[in-house]
């Protein structure tokens, strides 16, 4: 390690302290002037913002005095309009409940006719309706009566027809079953009592029959 | 072929009765020519018949024209005119030879019936010709007067 000489050092070292001692006394007298600055600034700004509170509480006052005028004479216009509007209202009111009650007289008046002319309309209706039901119930009975009237012939004509075609084919019944008795009867009793000459004489009668009718040609 | 079928006709009056004696010559003929076995059963009206017939008909067959004359014969009974007639009754053959008689006096030779029976007919005789039938019966007479008879029978009844 090299030697350092002394001397040097600490006069340097002194000249530091007093430059920073010199320093340190100027910050500190600027500081104080600065603080005697900005008290002297602060007086003043206090005293004009009283100054300024003043003049505007003066004004307030003005301003609300003048606030309390204009709100009385308004209050006491309105007070006066109200009135006037009131006592009109009222008698556009009473004016207008009269002619409510003008209006629904006349109403009851024209439903009353109205209501009567509807009931003579109806009641003439009703009356007219009758009239055709009845003259087309009429005409309903008289053809149901010609109609069943009809029918029941047609029935009985039908029966009548039926009892006689029943009759007819019955009796024609028992006619062919007395040919067809006669038949068996002959027919048995034949056989008895024709001989063989008797039989070959109407066979022969048969075949002369169909000679003259020229049936065997 | 004729005269052979002319002769046989001469007492055959009835369709089975031709056939029957068809076959009856057949039989002779196939027994004398070629000596076979089959034989018909005879009645003594076929014998009778067959022994009448005469020998110019019998010298009419040989070996060589018995089948054509036989074939002949057949097709020929086809053409003869056939008279289909109803009867009541079963008659005897004697009957049907004197009908069968009465109908070629009647309505020409060469007739043969074909005879039927119908127990309904009661008296009389149906005739059937060339496929149209008529009734010349009993039992036709009393369809006709139906109402005549149904009426007087009524009288009974009342």
């Amino acid at each position: 390690m090299p030697d350092i000489p002394l001397v040097p050092v600490a006069l340097t070292a002194s000249i530091i302290a007093g430059i920073t001692s010199l320093l340190y006394l100027r910050e500190f007298f600027l500081r104080k002037k600065n603080a005697r600055l900005q008290q002297k600034i602060s007086l003043e700004t206090r005293q004009k913002s009283i100054q300024i509170l003043n003049a505007a509480e003066m004004a307030e006052t003005h301003v609300i005095s003048e606030g309390n005028y204009a709100t009385q004479k308004l209050i006491s216009e309105f007070k006066v309009q109200l009135a006037d509007l009131m006592q009109n209202s009222e008698k556009s009111l009473d004016s207008s409940q009269e002619e409510l009650v003008k209006f629904l007289a006349e109403l009851q008046r024209k439903s009353e006719q109205f209501q009567q002319a509807s009931s003579g309309a109806i009641e003439k209706r009703v009356n007219q309706m009758f009239e055709k039901l009845e003259s087309r119930l009429a005409d309903f009975l008289v053809t149901t009566e010609q109609k069943t009237t009809s029918s029941i012939e047609l029935e009985l004509k039908a029966a009548r027809n039926l009892i006689e075609t029943y009759k007819d084919q019955q009796l024609k019944l028992i006619d062919e079953n007395i040919i067809a008795m006669m038949e068996q009867t002959l027919n048995i009793v034949l056989a008895k009592k024709l001989s063989l000459k008797d039989q070959l004489d109407l066979v022969y009668e048969a075949l002369e029959k169909a000679k003259v009718e020229k049936f065997v040609a | 072929m004729d005269d052979l079928l002319t002769v046989i006709l001469q007492d055959t009056y009835t369709l089975s009765q031709f056939k029957k004696r068809l076959k009856i010559l057949q039989s002779y003929f196939q027994q004398q020519f070629f000596r076979s076995l089959a034989t018909e059963n005879l009645t003594p009206r076929d014998s009778q018949w067959f022994k009448s017939l005469p020998k110019s008909f019998m010298e009419s067959f040989n070996k060589d024209n018995l089948s054509q004359n036989l074939s002949s014969l057949n097709s020929k009974i086809n053409s003869t005119p056939i008279l289909t007639v109803y009867l009541p009754i079963d008659v005897s053959d004697e009957a049907l030879d004197q009908i069968g008689s009465k109908v070629r006096n009647l309505f020409g030779e060469n007739f043969l019936l074909d005879v039927k029976y119908n127990p309904n007919l009661i008296a009389g005789c149906a005739l059937t010709w060339k496929g149209i039938y008529k009734d010349y019966s009993l039992h036709s007479r009393i369809g006709e007067r139906k109402l005549a008879i149904l009426q007087s029978f009524k009288k009974f009844l009342r």
